[in-house]
């Protein structure tokens, strides 16, 4: 029997399926079911590996569910976007597992810590390679589903008070997100991406009004937005990412957010573009649907960048602290993003360069909440009151906090410095003034709450003597932190990666093409 | 006719939704959020078209009537299965909020904090 190369882009969903499958089954034995877990991510890895060299060399990679023809059936879609961000997913999966075995109690993960932390990762890897929006909602589920249970996992007080505001708010949003596909779906006769830019570049030919489609998009928006806890939607993102067990809050603050930030990027940069409304409004200067989320998009980057970086400066606690970081980070994200919807001459480096930020905060970030882990796990305490002087107690978990934090204030040679050097690239090249005053004063920010975490929490006289660490914790931080550097200095083939996940996001003709047959482009 | 009733009745359910979503007892949080949901399935099926026959072609007949959108339909069902699972979940979350606070109260769980 002929094998479609094809069926290469199911590999990732199929892996993390049989992975958390099998965790379930090997429940009896706490063992089998770690290594399971270790192996299948290590298999992700593998595969989404293959997938990302086979998609950068051969182009993009369709695979119908069942072979029913797009726009009719399901559609799994795998180009470089999508592989690029697999392959944080990927990264930071690995890493998080591997760092459970050790952290997370045998008694939790003997309940079922491993298949939902699997599932979580099928619901992600779902998301980024569908082609089909109802398809993208089902996944959100998946992946929600898991994350609920993962963010309550330690049910304690606050841990069922957080987690109770993440499920309600996240259960808003799918009603929301039900609402704008049903409407979507009513007005442009289809639910396949590619076949709605198809139609919304053609509206006379296919008959659809574009009109509607600006409301439902907005609709959609906001649920991303809640997705990618960018502010105004950002309430849950603190309590839920401090009552997540530390492993847990490296894969939410590391990866799952940026599927939010990954389906503004795929629906908005590629497949709402297309459209065209001629209606004039204030600050808008085109007439593309997208032209008009770029005020929306600058206005909330701005407030997540301040409001996220004024709050983790106050913060008392480490977890906190990052969480908060988290929100401001996020803006970073979506800076560039506002920039490059406003002014079209910078929007393919302005796309890369929120790409390049997204691997920079997803495994910094990671790495950042697992070191915290770590030393909540040393220590007993995340207070910065009550932690001090921990160069010395923990020598080797504050050297990676201090690769993580410098990643996220941007100094070379580490891959915060690229992500920092591609965003301000794009603002100063649109000439975007205001976003470029609110990037310094962001940056600013960063380096206050940073220097201030290390000051409190490093230097200074130490409370109590050396402490011990788990080698294996440790190792993973380690590998963790030479991924940061590494990837800041030989940041090449990350910044091509980026650059060519950019292309494939706003290559329109190629995405349909590819989807839906050479004909219909 | 069918159409306008189906809007107001739509209407009515996102308030009553929201009414009870907004409500300090959690369990009425979680009916809120439930009746949302529900409605915004009803509002899917809404968009294949209330008219219609039966989405069932007639064995070799000459012509194809109009027929509503069995898509929605197909939506509908797998939106309803999610939608069952997250309320059992968010029900056992409020039992289990009960159980580490001793209440459900959502002005008592805040200043717990």
């Amino acid at each position: 029997m002929a094998v479609d190369p094809a069926q290469i882009v199911i590999g990732p969903l199929l892996v993390a399926l049989v992975t958390a499958v099998a965790c379930l089954v090997l429940g009896f034995s706490r063992r089998l079911q770690v290594v399971v877990s270790v192996v299948g991510s290590l298999a992700y890895l593998l595969v989404v590996g293959v997938l990302f060299q086979t998609v950068a060399t051969g182009g993009i990679l369709v695979y119908q569910l069942s072979a029913w023809p797009a726009p009719f059936g399901i559609t799994l879609v795998a180009d470089p976007l999508s592989t690029y961000m697999l392959g944080l997913a990927a990264v930071v999966a690995l890493a998080s597992i591997v760092f459970s075995v050790r952290f997370v109690d045998p008694f939790g993960q003997g309940l079922s810590y491993h298949p939902l932390f699997h599932f979580m990762l099928v619901g992600v890897s779902g998301a980024f390679l569908t082609g089909d929006l109802f398809n993208l909602f089902v996944w959100f589920e998946v992946m929600l589903m898991a994350s609920y249970v993962l963010v309550v996992f330690y049910s304690g007080a606050e841990h069922t008070r957080a987690a109770l505001q993440y499920v309600v708010l996240n259960l808003v949003g799918s009603a929301v997100m039900l609402l704008a596909i049903g409407g979507l779906y009513a007005t442009l006769g289809t639910l396949n991406m590619a076949d709605m830019a198809r139609r919304l570049a053609n509206p006379a030919a296919f008959g659809v009004d574009p009109a509607p489609v600006l409301g439902l998009t907005a609709l959609l928006f906001a649920v991303f937005a809640l997705k990618a806890g960018i502010v105004p939607f950002h309430f849950w993102v603190a309590p839920a990412y401090r009552a997540a067990p530390a492993p847990v809050a490296a894969m939410l603050a590391g990866v799952v957010k940026k599927v939010g930030v990954y389906a503004i990027i795929r629906l908005y940069f590629l497949v709402f573009a297309a459209g065209t409304l001629p209606v004039g409004l204030p600050g808008v200067s085109g007439d593309s649907i997208l032209d008009f989320y770029g005020p929306i998009l600058l206005v909330t980057a701005t407030a997540s960048i301040l409001l996220g970086g004024v709050a983790a400066v106050g913060q008392d606690e480490v977890d906190g602290l990052l969480a908060y970081s988290s929100i401001g980070q996020i803006g970073f994200i979506v800076l560039p993003l506002a920039v490059g919807a406003m002014v079209p001459s910078v929007r393919s480096l302005a796309v890369a360069a929120a790409l390049v930020y997204t691997v920079n905060h997803g495994v910094a970030k990671s790495l950042l909440f697992l070191t915290s882990g770590a030393i909540f796990e040393a220590t007993g305490t995340l207070r910065f009151s009550d932690l001090g002087g921990l160069v010395e107690r923990v020598p080797v978990l504050s050297a990676t906090f201090l690769v993580g934090g410098l990643s996220l204030v941007g100094l070379p040679p580490l891959v915060g410095f690229l992500g920092k050097l591609f965003v301000f690239d794009a603002l100063v090249r649109a000439r975007a003034t205001f976003a470029l005053a609110v990037a310094l004063v962001g940056a600013i920010l960063t380096i206050a709450y940073v220097t201030r975490a290390w000051n409190r929490g490093f230097w200074g006289p130490p409370l109590a003597g050396e402490v011990e660490s788990h080698r294996g914790e440790v190792a993973v931080l380690v590998a963790l932190a030479l991924v940061v550097l590494a990837l800041g200095i030989g940041g090449e083939p990350l910044v091509h990666a980026a650059q060519a996940a950019s292309a494939a996001a706003l290559d329109r003709a190629g995405y349909v093409s590819a989807v839906l047959g050479g004909a219909a482009a | 006719m069918t159409e306008v009733a189906f809007a107001l009745l739509l209407g009515l359910l996102f308030a009553v939704g929201t009414y009870l979503a907004l409500r300090r007892d959690v369990v009425r949080v979680v009916w809120g959020v439930t009746v949302m949901s529900q409605a915004a399935n009803l509002y899917l099926v809404a968009m294949g078209g209330l008219g219609g026959a039966v989405p069932i072609l007639s064995h070799g007949g000459g012509s194809n009537p109009a027929v509503t959108d069995p898509v929605v339909q197909a939506l509908v069902l797998t939106a309803i299965v999610i939608g069952f699972g997250t309320t059992a979940f968010s029900l056992v979350l409020t039992y289990r909020v009960y159980e580490e606070h001793g209440t459900i109260d959502l002005d008592d769980l805040g200043e717990g904090a």
